[in-house]
């Protein structure tokens, strides 16, 4: 529950709350004037629901807030009160993103741009509350953005940006952002919560132009198709992706402008890269046990090392991403997730930057890890052994090279 | 394709109606082949799954002289090309349109030159070929005798026309079907009826050819052909216009999926509405006098008016082969009534007369094998 | 508190076939069956909705169908949805309408929301969904269970709504075992009104008693709230025969009491068509044989699955409280404690004295 810190006025837009994610997200509804949302309870994203169900019952927000019967009617009522024009919020985790899974694919068929959160949990069985990513990463290949947040402030930041970038028309996709279970969803952190009217000079109102369903403008959405017809569909999904880069862009530019944060790359956290020799590379909350580790490091053994933190897994930012790593001589890719018999066992990140780098003249040894598992938290330990392998791979210890390692599993 | 290497064969055909016909035919022809050591492929054309009642399908049987040459049939969807085309019923010949976007087809749009179109059918060549659109090259026309044959899903009326047309195969790709493996192959197929025998000789002997030059035919059917848009001009987010009040759909008008039409005898109607009512393709259209006209340009012949019209003999079901255009009808009742009533009676065997009606039950030229029957039951 | 329900339009009952809109709404060129009693219904039910009509399909014959291959043949604005998603889609669309209105996004009036499913769609896949839908009384919105007794746009497979029996390609009749589907329809337009008090207005119709059809459409949307009609469709390719006996097979199924037509409005149940007059003992029932012997989807049956289904549907009639609608019956020494007027003989008892 959101405690009301007394407000600093820090600045002349904002007030702070000592606010988890969750609630971050639910300020964010608030000053995005959500029309519709669907609820459904699961571990640990549904903190966001029962946020929201308080504010709404406080006055606080008039939004429709349906309880649904289940993940998957609870996508599929977001998506279709977005189709009438509503601006919709939705969310779940685990294998609650996975019982929606229907309707999370042709959402972005549909180019329909609801937002949502996925608090990141591990798939049960085997059970467990804590996080791991690939409930959002199973639908990377769908026409879903995906960004990460590191904190809770910049879970709220990322809500705007969703809502601002998904009904960009030349994107029209939806959007999930990843949440980390537990360190992000439920601990609470200073947030700055902006003023409507920063808000409303950032997010223009949804606007379905002439794909609104609604009598006054006859259409039929999703006629059945063939293979006569399917790749240009598909194409236009593609299209939308490759524009959403630069519409991520120029929101940032907004953002950073409008509200004075967000970073200096709206898809890359450098830390302590500028002359490091190898960097690791992941994304949420893993970042903040790595940059620990980086300043003692740094102080015991004066390593040069930095991080490189992933804020949008889609659309990735293939030119980014190569300009920053091709620097190093070596990256450590942690993914917080797996990939079962994949390319060198790698996780999802792993072989995603090693694509991403392939055709690079000069590119470095990349090592994987796989690492925090169901929640395990990434103790220093095991943030030194990934520095250290990260750094043997640098020396051309190519045993270290070409594989990827479990970090802080019991033998 | 060389033509001794590999023969490809399709079936045109009622779906839903003729499916299990088709999928008889198409089998055959490969496990026929098959006896003298060439192997082959049968399948149905995926973009008709689901068949509808009536909506024109198609099946495909390739058969080569070995397995890489059967590689060029394999991972398509129907045969660019075809040797043979069957077209088990007859109103088929009126043209192929079946889905969206598809347009109406001729008939011989894949047989190559100098192949061959089998039609089953009871009447002559010339009738049959005064209703087939115009050659653009040379095939012959082969008249397989025997009405359409029509069944079920579940209950396959089984009047020996598979075994007709493989015989009719044997006459035309000897090559590739032994008349003796054909009937090996269907005395199979029937479980050791030997009267299957006979129906293979008869298609072989009694199928007659008449060969087709480039430009015989008509040019009165409609030509429907569609340029498809591409991926920068689609409207993204899946989405088509709707239809506009009063519009019928352009992309797929339907009517060639009917074997036959209902008539209209409008001085018997009592505009009761029924027949509008219960119309499931919204075929009808009201007239000024409240009377209630077919759009044959969206009809489907499924006969539901006939059937729930309260005046006996006021709507007639009729072989689609005798008409050659889709122009409505009640202009001419409205302008030259006799005329209309002459037309109505010559097309139904039924008098327009009120007062005299119709004695009989079924009109004399309604073609009995061209209604599709039910299983048991049926039409008692 | 009261929540403001948003009426829906003035769509006064219609009173005989000459009142019945012209427009179509769902124009030709849909590719359906000949004789597709769902295509009628969909036809219907836009009549009776008029123009001001957002339609969700989902997925089956009256999408696949109508829109194969991208094109449509809907007049009013249509969307598709997932299989199992009528009920969320209906949800979702008259949600989103009625909080854009009352924000001031959208021009407040009234539209018409309706979502249809088929029976592998509805009474299968769905039925959670719907079941959600109807508890959700402060919006506006009708489920429309088109039920043609399969899965039928997959080629025919058996789904809760087919009947006894019944061959489809997954219950075919072979050698071994004459009948692989010997499970009995599930009820659900009368499991949906007992279990959903607040949903004002749940039917059973068939398109073969159009104008009775069409208004308990119009009654549905007029209640507001969430409501739901399910007709039967007969379906000449999944149940084997002649397409233009479609309308007569309609009637069969009435008048053999296999499927009453009733509606539950208000929490008051009333009988319509044949069905009443069947209840009222001023029609006989005819019997089922008459139906089933018509349909290619029985031909294998022999004496004793007649038997049975007509011992099936006797019980629905005689045995049930509510004929053809709810089945409970209580012990004869309680039929006391049950709210029924106690001078009027039970409904099935005056059809036996009749």
């Amino acid at each position: 529950m959101a405690v009301e810190v007394k407000p600093k006025e820090t600045s002349e837009v904002e007030t702070e709350q000592l606010a988890t994610g969750c609630e971050a997200i639910a300020e964010a509804i608030r000053l995005a004037d959500v029309d519709v949302m669907a609820a459904y309870p699961i571990r640990p994203y549904d903190g966001v629901m029962q946020a929201a169900a308080k504010l709404i019952a406080n006055g606080k927000m008039d939004v429709e807030y349906i309880v649904a019967d289940g993940e998957h009617s609870q996508f599929e009522i977001v998506k279709h009160a977005c189709a009438v024009g509503a601006r919709v919020f939705v969310g779940s985790s685990g294998v609650g993103w996975f019982y929606a899974f229907e309707a999370i694919a042709v959402t972005a068929g549909l180019r329909l741009p609801v937002v949502a959160i996925c608090g990141n949990r591990a798939l049960d069985d085997p059970g467990a509350f804590g996080t791991e990513h690939n409930d959002s990463l199973a639908v990377r290949d769908l026409g879903w953005l995906l960004p990460w947040a590191e904190t809770a402030q910049e879970a709220l930041d990322l809500a705007l940006m969703a809502w601002r970038v998904a009904e960009d028309k030349r994107v029209s996709l939806p959007v999930a952002i990843g949440l980390d279970g537990a360190f992000l969803t439920h601990s609470q952190h200073i947030v700055k919560i902006p003023t409507q009217a920063a808000v409303d000079k950032f997010l223009p109102k949804f606007d379905l132009g002439d794909r609104l369903l609604h009598p006054d403008n006859p259409i039929t959405i999703a006629p059945q198709v063939d293979q006569d017809w399917l790749m240009e569909i598909r194409r236009q999904n593609d299209a939308a992706m490759r524009s959403a880069l630069g519409v991520i862009r120029e929101a940032h530019a907004d953002f950073k402008r409008i509200f004075g944060r967000g970073g200096d790359s709206p898809f890359l956290d450098e830390y302590m890269t500028d002359d490091a020799e190898v960097v690791v590379i992941g994304q949420g909350t893993l970042s903040l046990p790595m940059k620990v580790a980086i300043r003692r490091l740094r102080k015991e053994q004066g390593l040069r090392i930095g991080l490189v933190r992933l804020k949008w897994f889609r659309p990735f930012p293939t030119e980014e991403v190569v300009k920053s790593l091709r620097r190093f001589k070596a990256v450590g890719v942690i993914d917080r997730d797996y990939s079962f018999g994949s390319p060198y066992y790698g996780g999802v990140l792993y072989n995603e930057i090693r694509s991403a780098l392939y055709s690079q003249a000069k590119r470095p040894v990349i090592v994987g890890f796989i690492a925090g598992l169901g929640g395990r938290e990434i103790e220093q330990p095991m943030a030194t052994e990934i520095f250290e392998k990260t750094m043997a791979a640098a020396k051309g210890d190519l045993a270290a090279g070409d594989t990827c390692h479990w970090i802080g599993v019991r033998e | 394709m060389a033509e001794d290497r590999s023969v490809s064969i399709e079936v045109v055909y009622r779906g839903i109606f003729q499916k299990t016909l088709a999928q008889r035919i198409c089998r055959s022809v490969v496990l026929a082949a098959r006896k003298k050591g060439h192997t082959g492929t049968a399948f149905a054309r995926y973009g008709d799954s689901p068949e509808r009642n009536g909506v024109p399908a198609k099946q495909f049987a390739v058969v080569a002289a070995d397995e890489l040459e059967l590689e060029a049939s394999m991972a398509k969807y129907e045969p660019s090309v075809v040797d043979v085309s069957i077209a088990v019923d007859d109103t088929l010949v009126k043209g192929v349109e079946s889905w969206a976007w598809y347009g109406r087809q001729p008939i011989w749009k894949p047989v190559r030159a100098n192949g061959w179109l089998l039609v089953t059918s009871d009447k002559k060549p010339d009738e049959v070929l005064a209703q087939t659109d115009t050659a653009e090259r040379p095939y012959t026309l082969g008249i397989v005798p025997g009405g359409a044959s029509f069944a079920g899903l579940w209950v396959y009326k089984d009047d020996h026309t598979d075994f007709r047309v493989l015989g009719a195969l044997a006459k035309i790709l000897p090559q590739w079907i032994a008349l003796d493996d054909a009937k090996a192959a269907s005395l199979e197929l029937a479980k050791g009826d030997r009267s299957a025998v006979a129906s293979v000789q008869y298609g072989y002997d009694s199928t007659t050819m008449r060969p087709v030059k480039a430009g015989e035919g008509t040019s009165g059917h409609e030509v429907l052909q569609f340029k498809k848009p591409g991926w920068t001009t689609m409207r993204p987010g899946i989405i088509v216009e709707a239809r506009k009040p009063g519009e019928r759909n352009p992309y797929y008008k339907k009517y060639g999926a009917r074997t036959m039409r209902p008539v209209v005898n409008f001085d018997t109607c009592i505009k009761c509405t029924m027949c509008w009512l219960d119309c499931p393709d919204e075929c009808f259209e009201v007239t000024p006098e409240g009377h209630y006209e077919v759009v044959y340009e969206a009809c489907i012949g499924c006969g539901i008016c006939a059937q729930v019209c309260p005046v006996k003999d006021c709507i007639v079901m009729v072989d689609e082969l005798k008409f050659t255009d889709n122009k409505d009808k009640w202009q001419l009742w409205k302008q030259d009534r006799p005329t209309y009533n002459a037309w109505f009676e010559d097309m139904s065997g039924v008098s327009a007369d009120p007062k005299r009606g119709a004695a009989g039950s079924v009109p004399p030229n309604a073609n009995p094998a061209a209604n599709p029957t039910t299983s048991a039951g049926g039409d008692e | 508190m009261t929540t403001e329900i948003m009426p829906a339009q003035n769509l006064p009952q219609i009173k005989g076939v000459k009142d019945v809109p012209y427009d179509e709404l769902f124009v030709s060129g849909h590719r359906t069956c000949q004789g597709c009693e769902s295509a009628l219904v969909m036809r219907h039910m836009v009549k009776a909705s008029g123009p001001r009509t957002i339609v969700l399909g989902s997925t089956g014959c009256m999408y696949v169908a109508n829109t194969t291959y991208y094109t449509t043949p809907w007049v009013v604005p249509w969307m598709h949805t997932q299989l199992g998603a009528s009920g969320s889609a209906a949800l979702g669309t008259a949600a989103g309408l009625k909080v854009l209105m009352r924000k001031g996004k959208l021009k407040n009036e009234k539209i018409n929301v309706i979502a249809f499913c088929g029976d592998g769609g509805g009474a299968d896949m769905g039925i959670g969904a719907i079941s959600a839908t109807l508890t959700h009384k402060d919006y506006n919105c009708l489920v429309l269970l088109y039920d043609n007794e399969s899965y039928a746009n997959t080629d025919i497979q058996l789904s809760s709504q087919t009947p006894y029996g019944a061959v489809t390609t997954f219950s075919p009749s072979g050698d071994k075992k004459r009948l692989m589907h010997t499970r009995w329809k599930k009820n659900v337009p009368g499991m949906l009104a007992a279990g959903h008090p607040e949903s004002r207005y749940i039917a059973a119709g068939c398109a073969a008693y159009a104008v009775d059809l069409m208004n308990k459409i119009r009654k549905a949307l007029e209640l507001g709230g969430p409501t739901f009609v399910h007709t039967l469709d007969p379906c000449p390719k999944g149940w084997d025969y002649h397409p233009q006996y479609s309308q007569e097979l309609g009637h069969l199924a009435v008048e053999t009491g296999i499927w009453p037509l009733y509606e539950v409005m208000d929490g008051v149940c009333n009988l319509t068509g044949p069905t009443r007059q069947i209840a009222e003992g001023r029609k006989k029932r005819k019997p089922v044989y008459e139906y089933l012997k018509r349909q290619g989807r029985f031909a294998h049956f022999i004496d004793e699955d007649v038997e049975h289904f007509q011992a099936q549907v006797d019980k629905m009639w005689t045995d049930w409280l509510i004929p053809g609608v709810i089945p409970f019956t209580v012990p004869a020494k309680d039929v006391a404690i049950l709210k029924i007027d106690k001078k009027a003989k039970p409904l099935h008892e005056e059809a036996k004295t009749a």
